[in-house]
């Protein structure tokens, strides 16, 4: 009898609280995801994941080192010289894709558990849990899109993985696979975002159904469809909601575009500000930066009026950089004009400007060239020259009917647009690898100007083996992942 | 009980504990080879009849190039050898050495020309990448594709490489006899001597500048191009005292010219803008021009000199004692008579392409970004000034002398001949401040000029002529006591080239040091004209 007693108080002391062995400072999952702020908040913390330093500084790397762009200074280090000359091993720490992983595991989480929100909060409509679901999909979409076009074959993660930067054992996908996975994503995204916010400050810095058409462009483009990619450009350039700013005054035209960001012709960015600062100052504008302007970025790409300083390209000296000391003034400058100041460590918020209402028409454009309608291209063109008073030295006539004749010019007024924005070495790969890369001389030609010269031709020579157009898989990556195998060219 | 203690014993013995008395787990080079016997069995063979094993087991610091099996194996079956017992005992050291440097070299210091470190053997190893069938390949002395690289091991770096590595065995001169494209170049060679200096190996050779030589060799179908379609009609046009053994001779020195010092691979060769060649005092300047490697590309004198291309197919051809490169036009060594240079030192290219200073303000350089022809020793850089005007209404403002001024600053003249100059200073007398000085001692490639200037001495005016006597001169039209032309001293330019001059500050510290222009006058030309105006035109001798 005594024993039964015992033997009931032990279970009834087992609900009391210390058994209880869930965590007090903290939430766990079963928790949350109970009302749509905690789903809001889940998916507002994907943007945040943006701002990690790794990540933008990989997406500058990948987007610049390897072009023709920029010039290491004597604080560039030896990870990123190796980038520039070609020598790309898997210990660099530039082939890791932790960051990238990392928020596309944020993206996993929303997408799986954002369902259950709907049982616990009746006041969450379908349509809203949808928009959520929406900037999620999209936002995994713009990860694997950097991955397709940094790495080419990556795993596809596709499911919430209980470690932040972990990832299951996977293997490899296609690029076909990635591409469809984009897309796939990218459709959901489209058919459910919402159009706007209600403020600036969302609209450009939370995916629209607008930042999803400019991701879907531009992958259309990367795998040349045209029609799809002239569609989607359609649908953001009719929607009236964006257009280029006025480049008439430069210093008002710079600080609207680059200094506070979120202009008019935004599409999509990365809002830093000054609670989150960027890595940008250490390495465009203190002192001891790593990265400056190439020499040929004034004399070549925006050329230079010597007659008359005030006809200049605004994109030119004060919009990407200081033709003075060649700082890579779009995130490293203050003002422009005819004072140019730099900003201090403590003003580094420029944003990450992903998509522009200027990269959809030259988008466009591009694609416009390879479906027999040069003319309408180059108008385009003349539209972008013409608001940010494009030099006549940089003016070239292709024959419309020509093609490649368009597109080379559209590559050149591209590298003015978009310099320094992360975009200039796809921008290359994308028009070398086109026709099965039956214009890879586009790539050869910019490396051959841009290497050394007692290693011109062994860069040339790895640049012709076309695996080397992406980066090998990290060698940290590879031992966590038995599954993974290092892509070709690095075996 | 015997049985129960012999028990304890034996479980004893089981316990005993592995003392651990190496430092490190990490194979050496040998080790390493060991390890992968199914790749590497048979260089580890050769090591051991050779006799490295030893050196390559224990520490320091090599690199060395693998063959595996495979590529030892063809390189029996083109030596007609069944194994490598049968191969003579001292070619395969040479053949080892070959393949190993005293240094650790991975992959990322590869270029397109040498690595610069001899091999043990005493020859150069050039590296590169090939493209094949769409692969890409690093490949060693063109012979070989590295299938392996950067393996780190205790006292080196390996890289596993598909074919074994041969020494060049052919000097220069025999390569050059025994191309049927160079028939003529090499009767040149020959009449000349020079067939002998190209013909010694570096070990045997007592003038080790001339060791590892260059030679840029012109093809028969370049020098009929030419009009020379034989060796007599080369020796008609340049030999002039019909001796080409004569030093002096023109052949002589045309084929001179066509020898540079050292091994210099094309990547070598556009490192550098200018080689000096064994005629002397005679350079080659070289360029790359998108791909084009050129020689003797040069704007002189504001004419546009096209130069000679060198072809990469046919050249960086390793010969034992040197690199045999072809030229796809004929090039001779250019005649030219001593021109004057009016510098004026603020127009370089990195402040032209400033249009909103170049003329206009004044633009402090930092040291971070100083024009590339212009060097200080810091802490302090320089300004270009604009506004008070002289030639082309600019100058150079140095602040120089210690300690918080830079102590020295070095320009890279223009293109000077050879010859002897005098070489004046142009500048604006000014002092910071009523105490200033600034004495400076000028050299030219090191080569300090005998007077010493002062940025602060007004010169003293009297007569033209008295001036000049005392090494003073107006530059400037109309004349202005407050830019002073200071003569330096004579030079004598040894070779047609850009020099290094240079301001060394001797006494004294400021900011104003104006520097506008510097002349470079033939000695035995008019010193005093011609004079310039603001706009820089230049005035004559009325």
């Amino acid at each position: 009898m005594k024993y039964k007693f015992l033997l009931i108080m032990i279970f009834l002391s087992s609900c009391s609280k210390w058994l209880d062995v869930k965590p007090q400072d903290g939430i766990i999952r079963d928790n949350y995801w109970q009302n749509k702020e905690q789903l809001k908040a889940a998916v507002i913390g994907c943007y945040a994941s943006l701002l990690d330093n790794a990540l933008v500084q990989n997406l500058f790397v990948w987007g610049e080192l390897r072009a023709d762009m920029v010039s290491s200074t004597l604080y560039t280090t030896v990870d990123e010289i190796s980038i520039m000359q070609a020598n790309i091993l898997a210990s660099n720490s530039y082939t890791g894709w932790a960051a990238v992983y990392r928020t596309i595991n944020y993206c996993n989480t929303v997408i799986d558990f954002a369902s259950q929100v709907i049982e616990s909060d009746k006041t969450l409509t379908q349509e809203q849990l949808d928009a959520y679901l929406a900037e999620a999909h999209g936002l995994r979409a713009l990860m694997y899109y950097y991955l397709l076009r940094s790495f080419g074959e990556v795993p596809l993660q596709l499911k919430a993985s209980s470690g932040d930067d972990q990832l299951q054992q996977l293997k490899k996908s296609t690029q076909q696979e990635v591409y469809d996975q984009i897309m796939k994503d990218l459709l959901f995204a489209e058919q459910h975002a919402l159009e706007t916010y209600g403020n600036i400050l969302e609209d450009k810095g939370r995916l629209t159904k607008f930042s999803i058409y400019a991701i879907e462009a531009d992958a259309f483009l990367w795998m040349e469809k045209y029609d799809d990619c002239i569609a989607a450009c359609d649908k953001i350039i009719l929607s009236g909601r964006f257009g280029l700013m006025d480049g008439n005054v430069q210093s008002q035209w710079f600080n609207t575009v680059y200094f506070t960001g979120n202009s008019n012709e935004s599409i999509f960015e990365f809002q830093f500000d000054k609670q989150k600062l960027n890595p940008f100052y250490p390495m465009f504008g203190a002192a001891n930066n790593r990265f400056i302007g190439a020499p040929r970025v004034m004399e070549e790409v925006y050329g230079i009026d010597i007659t008359d300083a005030t006809k200049k390209d605004i994109r030119g000296d004060g919009g990407s950089m200081r033709a003075t000391d060649q700082m890579i003034w779009k995130f490293a400058g203050a003002t422009s004009g005819t004072q140019l100041d730099a900003r201090t460590a403590a003003d580094s918020y420029a944003h990450w400007f992903v998509y522009r209402f200027a990269d959809i028409l030259l988008l466009k454009a591009e694609a416009l060239a390879w479906t027999n309608r040069g003319t309408e291209a180059l108008e385009l063109v003349g539209s972008i020259r013409s608001r940010a008073h494009a030099l006549v030295f940089t003016e070239r006539t292709p024959d419309p009917a020509s093609a490649i004749d368009v597109s080379n010019y559209i590559l050149e007024e591209r590298s003015r647009e978009f310099a320094f924005e992360g975009k200039r070495w796809y921008d290359v790969l994308r028009h070398a690898k086109r026709n099965n890369y039956a214009h890879l001389d586009i790539l050869l030609d910019m490396v051959a100007f841009n290497a050394p010269g007692n290693m011109q031709q062994s860069i040339i020579n790895k640049y012709k083996d076309v695996r080397s157009h992406y980066f090998p898989i990290n060698q940290y990556e590879l031992q966590a992942d038995k599954q993974l195998v290092q892509n070709p060219y690095y075996q | 009980m015997r049985i129960v203690f012999i028990c304890l014993l034996l479980l004893c013995s089981c316990k005993k504990v592995a003392i651990v008395s190496n430092t490190t787990d990490e194979v050496n080079i040998t080790g390493y080879l060991q390890l992968h016997p199914d790749k590497f069995s048979s260089f580890l063979k050769i090591i051991s009849i050779t006799g490295d094993e030893g050196f390559l087991g224990v520490y320091g610091a090599y690199t060395a190039f693998v063959p595996d099996n495979d590529a030892i194996s063809a390189y029996l079956q083109l030596k007609g050898k069944g194994a490598v017992e049968n191969i003579d005992v001292q070619e395969l050291k040479d053949l080892v050495k070959f393949h190993l440097l005293e240094d650790t070299i991975s992959t990322s210091s590869f270029s397109d020309g040498k690595l610069n470190r001899l091999t043990m053997y005493g020859q150069y190893l050039i590296t590169g990448a090939s493209n094949k069938d769409g692969v890409t390949r690093i490949t060693v002395n063109r012979q070989a594709n590295i299938i392996e690289s950067n393996i780190r091991v205790g006292n080196g770096i390996i890289h596993v490489i598909d074919h074994v590595l041969q020494p060049a065995v052919y000097t220069l001169a025999a390569m050059i006899e025994n191309d049927p494209r160079y028939s003529i170049f090499s009767q040149a060679v020959k009449e000349t001597g020079l067939y002998d200096t190209l013909n010694i190996l570096p070990v045997a050779n007592t003038d080790s500048s001339r060791a590892w030589l260059t030679v840029l060799a012109e093809s028969d179908s370049v020098l009929k191009n030419a009009g020379f379609n034989s060796y007599a009609d080369l020796k008609a046009r340049f030999s002039y005292t019909g001796d080409p053994k004569n030093p002096d001779d023109s052949l002589h020195l045309y084929v001179d010219y066509h020898i540079l010092y050292g091994v210099k691979y094309l990547a070598d060769i556009v490192s550098s803008t200018s080689h000096n060649t064994l005629a002397p005092l005679e350079v080659v300047t070289s360029k790359l021009s998108g791909q084009t490697v050129l020689i003797n590309d040069d704007t002189f004198n504001g004419i546009y000199e096209p130069g000679v291309e060198l072809n990469r197919a046919g050249s960086d051809n390793a010969a034992s004692n040197g690199v045999l490169h072809a030229a796809m036009g004929h090039f001779s060594i250019k005649i030219r008579n001593p021109v004057p240079v009016y510098w004026d030192v603020a127009n370089f290219p990195e402040i032209r392409n400033l249009p909103a200073y170049f003329g206009k303000q004044n633009y402090p350089f930092a040291l971070t970004n100083m024009p590339k022809d212009i060097t200080v020793a810091g802490p302090s850089a320089m300004q270009y000034t604009v506004g008070s005007t002289y030639v082309n209404g600019d100058f150079l403002q140095i602040p120089l002398g210690g300690p918080n001024r830079s102590a020295w600053v070095e320009l890279r003249t223009p293109l000077l001949v050879r010859g002897k100059y005098k070489v004046w200073i142009c500048y604006r007398t000014q002092k910071q401040s009523g105490s200033s000085n600034n004495v400076n001692q000028i050299s030219v490639d090191g080569e300090p000029l005998q007077r010493t200037m002062n940025f602060t001495t007004s010169m003293p005016v009297s007569s033209e002529g008295e001036m000049e006597a005392q090494g003073w001169k107006w530059f400037t039209d109309p004349v202005s006591n407050g830019w002073a032309g200071r003569q330096v001293g004579t030079i004598e330019i040894k070779t047609t080239d850009r020099h290094l001059i240079r301001f060394t500050t001797l006494q004294g510290t400021q900011n104003t040091n104006n520097l506008d222009m510097i002349h470079f006058i033939p000695q035995d030309m008019d010193q005093l004209y011609p004079r310039f105006k603001t706009d820089g035109t230049p005035v004559p001798r009325p």
